[in-house]
């Protein structure tokens, strides 16, 4: 750029025209790593410029880089209602959240807000469970008071009713699956295998339910070393049980099996 | 059209043409001289098609298609280790070229060429391995950047620069082997990502990660070669995406590449860590410990 372009104001022109080049591009198409790059570049190259109420009244110099931002999470969320699976779209939705101008950033709860909308529309988009785990992870590392049992248990029930619904699609398993984590707290574990058998009784065929089952027994054992023969037992039925209705993966349920 | 990947499609058909024991189906000289067309003087790399810019992707092929070749001797090797190591950040992670982008498949990229080139004591390696860590994720897979969602070709990029950098043990086995067991669908095929469509490509991405794991069996071996079989055009030729779809050169490459590890008789043997002939990773003393299914016999 600064090859050709000698003023800031010839910058701002043609890198706005780019933005507006790579928006139509984007609908096109939408996943085509060097557009959604162009667009970055566009807004990291975007020069200081003027701040008065013209340029959305930002102070400083900064009207042409708020100007910019400032449409990017429209763009952004206008991709994911075309296809909510698009992990360029949710790459560069995580961009704009960590890099745009202060005030243009979006809370943690909005954010949260965002993923439920996703989620409560189609509880398959595994691409917003995993967003609505990044954001969790964030807050909780940056206020550890903040992850509660009360927070968690609303969180189990919310993924409960994608399991319920759908207990053949993964993204529900996978979320569950990260909300228990290393399995540190014995009565959640026993909880939720709870849910699950109740679940199992109503699907005595899913093999997500059966996997689950034999994970979370496992962990398990590491609390109640009591009752480690009838955990082992239940998990070597469930890896028999698998091995017979998913014989795709049967050498690993069989694997699994041998080292009990 | 397709002249932004121009030099990394030769290096597709002549890779598949190698496992399909047809190298000489596309004469050497002619595609030394290709490869050295792409050569960008100002930035001391390979572009995708003369005249265009230096960008890693063609690089990585370009340097790839010499060696097998036995032609390395064409390149300037200084030049083209001072490129790729420029393009790394602080953060350990690659960008593409100067103009930024980052991926981690650009990472796979830095850390399979400089191997080849016999340079990666020019790398930081403990920096790589910690960038590599950041973009692991709790289901044992790897995202494109930090917080990128888990992607089979992502896993493909990470777990093999890993294996290139002797550092495996940074992966979670047994988690990453199961995310990628859940990739085979009902139809045999293999998907990239929880609840989307099969792919041929997967077929490589997926078990070349589980070969370097040495997991796989984990998966439906005869239900995915029949998929990708019958992904083939059996009018003109080739493989495509999924069954009736057009063939392309990608396609081709991934599902023939699926095809050796899986023990196809007739084809030569791949390396999953490089996506090149394993006789060609083993002339140059780089082969790692993969495990692929047997060959077997027509």
């Amino acid at each position: 750029m600064d090859e050709w372009c000698r003023t800031p104001e010839e910058s701002h022109k043609l890198l706005f025209s780019d933005l507006a080049f790579t928006t139509t591009a984007l609908k096109r198409h939408p996943k085509v790593y060097t557009i959604w790059n162009h667009r970055r570049w566009c807004l990291e190259s975007m020069p200081e410029g003027p701040g008065n109420a013209d340029d959305g009244g930002a102070e400083g110099g900064e009207g042409w880089k708020m100007s910019a931002w400032s449409q990017e999470m429209i763009i952004v969320e206008k991709m994911l209602s075309m296809d909510e699976r698009n992990f360029h779209a949710w790459d560069y939705r995580r961009y704009i959240l960590s890099h745009c101008p202060a005030s243009l950033k979006r809370t943690d709860s909005d954010e949260l807000a965002y993923t439920t909308r996703h989620i409560e529309k189609n509880h398959s988009n595994f691409s917003a469970w995993h967003q609505r785990s990044l954001v969790y992870t964030k807050l909780w590392s940056e206020k550890p008071e903040s992850r509660t049992k009360a927070l968690l248990d609303k969180e189990f029930e919310l993924v409960k009713q994608a399991l319920w619904m759908a207990p053949d699609d993964q993204s529900g398993w996978m979320y569950h699956r990260w909300l228990i984590g290393n399995g540190e707290e014995p009565e959640v574990l026993e909880r939720e295998i709870s849910v699950i058998e109740e679940l199992l009784e109503e699907e005595p065929e899913s093999r997500w339910c059966l996997n689950s089952l034999v994970h979370y027994k496992r962990l398990l054992l590491q609390h109640r070393s009591g009752e480690q023969h009838q955990l082992t037992e239940d998990c070597r039925q469930s890896l028999n049980k698998l091995a017979s209705i998913d014989k795709m993966r049967r050498q690993r349920y069989e694997g699994i099996s041998s080292t009990l | 059209m397709t002249s932004h990947l121009r030099l990394n499609a030769v290096y597709w058909g002549l890779t598949a043409l190698c496992v399909m024991k047809h190298k000489d189906a596309l004469d050497r000289e002619q595609l030394i001289d290709f490869v050295m067309s792409c050569w960008d003087e100002k930035a001391g790399a390979f572009g995708a098609h003369p005249r265009h810019d230096a960008h890693m992707l063609p690089t990585l092929s370009g340097i790839q298609i010499l060696i097998i070749h036995d032609a390395l001797d064409r390149l300037d090797k200084e030049r083209v280790i001072s490129f790729i190591l420029s393009l790394q950040s602080p953060s350990g992670s690659f960008s593409g070229d100067r103009f930024g982008e980052t991926d981690t498949r650009f990472c796979y990229c830095a850390v399979s060429a400089l191997s080849l080139l016999g340079a990666l004591d020019r790398l930081d390696i403990n920096k790589t391995v910690e960038y590599i860590r950041k973009c692991k994720n709790f289901d044992g897979g790897y995202g494109s950047d930090v917080g990128g969602e888990s992607h089979a070709s992502q896993v493909f990029t990470c777990v093999g620069a890993l294996a290139i950098l002797n550092r495996l043990d940074e992966v979670d086995s047994e988690t990453l082997a199961w995310w990628l067991s859940e990739r085979q669908l009902p139809n045999g095929g293999l998907n990239g990502r929880p609840e989307k469509l099969e792919d041929v490509c997967y077929s490589f991405w997926v078990l070349s990660a589980l070969s370097i794991l040495n997991k796989m069996t984990w998966i439906d071996g005869p239900a995915l070669e029949r998929f990708i079989l019958s992904s083939q055009d059996n009018d003109a030729g080739g493989i495509a995406d999924r069954p009736g779809d057009m063939p392309d050169v990608w396609h081709t490459l991934f599902g023939v590449a699926g095809l050796s590890l899986l023990g196809y008789p007739g084809l030569d043997d791949l390396d999953p860590v490089y996506c090149m002939p394993k006789e060609v990773i083993e002339r140059i003393g780089l082969r790692k410990g993969w495990v692929a299914l047997p060959r077997r016999s027509e």
